[in-house]
């Protein structure tokens, strides 16, 4: 299916889909641009390159709620929170986000345990992908190319657009796409559309960054390889502050952790974001911490990212978004690191 | 060459004859990361690794930080800006490095950029000092005649304020945490291990991003860094949803410099203000 | 109804806690809106300590010591008056209304002194009205 929305009827679109329920889409923040929820139409914006913290929270909030409780004599009074998504769009996701999705699927759906609040979300939620603009240059710090995804791929998108002269193309790319599409009650593109829109995606796709490729394989193999190369790892990691912002706006980032938030005698069970980067991560009970120096939790991170969950889920987990060395502090750029640990 | 220039090879040249001399065994300073507007803080071991040490607009961190990092009793050098310089005053206050131990290689500089936006950092939003007060070698000509005003003219706005309004700021502001905690760890002062926030007992706040947990610990770290706290800026830098954190941080640096007539990390002999109590002391810092 | 304050008096054993004890056995008419918490030296007193209280629902934190110069300890409340007086900077900048946090130095033979202070305190506190500021919302899952 493909159908055509233009410039005028923008605002119409964005509003029919904030009938069909939640909508995502970017917004200009104070500074950078933002995944939000939507209530006012004429704040959507796709004249932005990457919004600052990835999509995931629309599956994978930062809070979640689990269960509700109440402390009674002897015990406690408890309701699990009832896992009610309405269906929901998220409107101009780029293709390593969208490629995030199905990574993270792996882990949320496909790791023997099903996730129930990822899966709910998952199932109901329609992926508006937005290929990069084969014309602009790859910000420095992306490296999506070298894992082998390009600027226009099409995994993890239900439909994808692209932009031409103010007007959206849109192509459905799978079932719950051509489902949105017909819904929407739009009109369809002219067979000149599709032939622009094929050479936009084809350009984007032959779109190589100065990155070479690597290989999972590869990289995972060295890796372990130069696990105990305790002067590399200490020299990698010796500008890390060990904050944790790198883990937040990692679209495949999936650490959380579990506490059960108590205020006089009510409180709620909830799951939220945890980082590998911060210092009590691995802190046990009795006090000892496998992790207590820097350079051992950023080489856990590259080692999971690269190496590990290669072995345990077959790919990398990493979609080369970039978002990771725009946001540190110290401006510490993962690919960097992996380059030299093929080279060491 | 440019003044900037010279301070980079005056840099190299000083780390590498106190590496050769084995007057220190480490110089931290600034290398190229992933281009030469983004820079990374980085520690030369060795004479070779000189060669990667760069000074240039964009190094901005502020390498105190990592003094904490090495065991006591280490030989370091470290490249200090004015308001690193005075970040490593307040660590020898606290005793937390000796100054024996270190080599301070000082550079006076203004217009400094923020790598994140490659904008030049706004004056107003950081200390007023310009030269290093602390330094055992310059590496450039000290700055004098810059118009710097008072340090705390940023916050006439904010005090003009009702309580009512400025409370509405601060809750909007602290609502947008996320708990990435980089203002923490980006901190020359905030060494504690552990921090108040990894206790569980008591909790002070909740470790998922509610309201009122980022207010207790965003209000408690300005207290923890009262007096402490020597206006690098590099919390708000750091902070990836651009809380102005500075502005409180500012705030109580001016009560704190008002009530007890010291500013932070000025002088080594000082003592920090809030674990001492002086002669002048009255009850007027109550009112 | 009539607003009742509540109020979270921090006093300090050996003077301010003492005083509380004198106005209460010399029979001191005295509103009873505080709730009080004995620390053995106004210097234990963490600032944390305060803002928690307003975030629990306090409509005023009340903190009593020693005079200066007559700590049971020498000195501790020559520190807890400068950690006390920033304490009170940093609630006024964070929005926080002016008059719900009091430090007064009250001995232990001012029995008086101390339902003074409570009476104009609470008085004070009932103008204010309750702090809806920092106190946590029962959205948070809190109770009352």
């Amino acid at each position: 299916m493909f159908k055509k929305v233009t410039l005028e009827k923008r605002i119409d679109f964005v509003s029919a889909l904030m009938e069909k329920g939640p909508l995502f889409a970017p917004v200009k923040g104070e500074k950078d641009f933002e995944f939000q929820r939507i209530t006012d139409p004429s704040v959507v914006t796709l004249d932005f390159y990457n919004t600052s913290m990835s999509p995931k929270f629309v599956f994978f909030p930062q809070s979640e709620d689990l269960i509700r409780y109440r402390l009674v004599k002897n015990g406690a009074e408890s309701a699990p929170v009832p896992i009610d998504t309405p269906p929901s769009v998220i409107l101009g996701v780029r293709p390593c986000d969208a490629k995030s999705f199905e990574i993270m699927d792996r882990h949320f759906l496909g790791a023997g345990v099903i996730d129930p609040y990822w899966k709910e979300r998952r199932d109901k939620t329609t992926v508006i992908g937005y290929p990069f603009d084969p014309r602009t240059q790859p910000d420095p710090a992306d490296f999506y190319n070298a894992l082998g995804i390009r600027a226009a791929d099409t995994a993890g998108s239900d439909v994808l657009m692209i932009r031409r002269d103010g007007d959206l193309l849109l192509k459905s790319l799978t079932e719950k796409g051509s489902g949105l599409l017909t819904d929407l009650a739009l009109s369809d593109g002219s067979a000149d559309d599709e032939r622009a829109f094929e050479e936009i995606l084809r350009e984007g796709n032959d779109l190589r960054s100065r990155f070479l490729e690597i290989q999972d394989s590869e990289i995972a193999g060295k890796l372990s390889r130069i696990f105990e190369d305790k002067d590399f790892w200490e020299k990698t990691a010796e500008a890390c502050i060990g904050c944790g912002i790198c883990t937040f706006v990692c679209p495949t980032c999936y650490c959380f952790d579990i506490s059960d938030e108590t205020l006089f005698n009510e409180g709620m069970r909830k799951r939220f974001w945890d980082a590998c980067m911060f210092t009590d991560f691995t802190l046990e009970a009795s006090g000892h911490n496998p992790r207590p120096k820097i350079f051992q939790r950023y080489r856990q991170k590259v080692c999971h990212k690269y190496a590990y969950h290669v072995g345990k889920y077959g790919c990398i987990s990493c979609v080369g978004c970039g978002r990771c060395t725009r946001a540190c502090p110290v401006n510490i750029d993962i690919f960097s690191v992996i380059e030299k640990a093929l080279k060491r | 060459m440019t003044a900037i220039q010279q301070i980079e090879e005056n840099l190299r040249r000083e780390a590498k004859g106190m590496l050769e001399r084995g007057e220190v065994s480490v110089v931290l300073g600034y290398a190229r990361g992933l281009d030469e507007k983004h820079p990374q803080p980085y520690a030369a071991h060795k004479v070779d690794e000189v060669a990667d040490l760069i000074f240039n607009e964009y190094c901005v961190h502020n390498l105190a930080r990592y003094l904490t990092r090495y065991p006591p009793g280490t030989k370091i050098a470290v490249v200090v800006k004015a308001a690193d310089s005075r970040a490593v005053v307040q660590l020898i206050q606290e005793e937390k490095v000796k100054r024996e131990d270190l080599r301070l290689l000082g550079i006076p500089v203004t217009g400094m950029k923020d790598p994140k936006t490659g904008e030049t950092i706004d004056r107003r939003t950081t200390g007023a000092v310009v030269n290093p007060v602390l330094y055992d070698v310059l590496l450039g000509e000290e700055i004098h005649g810059v118009q710097t005003g008072s340090p705390y003219d940023v916050l006439t706005e904010l005090e003009a304020m009702e309580t009512q309004e400025r409370w509405g700021y601060w809750k909007k502001e602290f609502e947008k945490c996320i708990r990435c905690f980089a203002c923490r760890k980006a901190c020359p002062m905030c060494y504690c291990d552990p921090c108040f926030m990894d206790a569980s007992r008591p909790r002070w706040a909740d470790k998922s991003p509610t309201a009122d947990g980022s207010l207790m610990y965003h209000l408690t770290r300005f207290y923890h860094l009262a007096g402490r706290c020597v206006d690098c800026g590099e919390c708000s830098r750091a902070c990836p949803v651009n809380i102005p954190l500075y502005l409180f941080h500012k705030k109580m640096a001016k009560e704190c410099e008002a009530m007890f007539q010291q500013a932070a990390g000025m002088k080594c002999e000082d003592k920090p203000v809030m674990v001492t109590f002086g002669d002048q002391d009255s009850d007027e810092m109550l009112k | 109804m009539d607003f009742e304050p509540r109020i979270i008096g921090i006093a300090c054993n050996w003077c301010t806690y003492t005083g509380a004890d004198l106005a209460g056995t010399t029979r001191l008419k005295y509103p009873q809106n505080v709730r009080t918490v004995r620390v053995m030296c106004s210097s234990r007193i963490n600032p944390s300590f305060v803002i928690r209280a307003f975030q629990l629902g306090a409509d005023g934190v009340l903190v009593g010591g020693c005079h200066p110069g007559d700590c049971h300890y020498g000195t501790g409340n020559l520190y807890a008056r400068r950690k006390l007086a920033i304490t009170k900077k940093l609630l006024e900048f964070a929005g926080m209304e002016p008059g719900r946090f009091r430090v007064e130095w009250i001995s232990a033979s001012e029995g008086n002194k101390y339902a003074e202070v409570v009476e104009s305190f609470t008085n004070d506190l009932k103008a204010l009205g309750p702090q809806t500021r920092f106190r946590i919302g029962k959205e948070r899952g809190g109770g009352q």
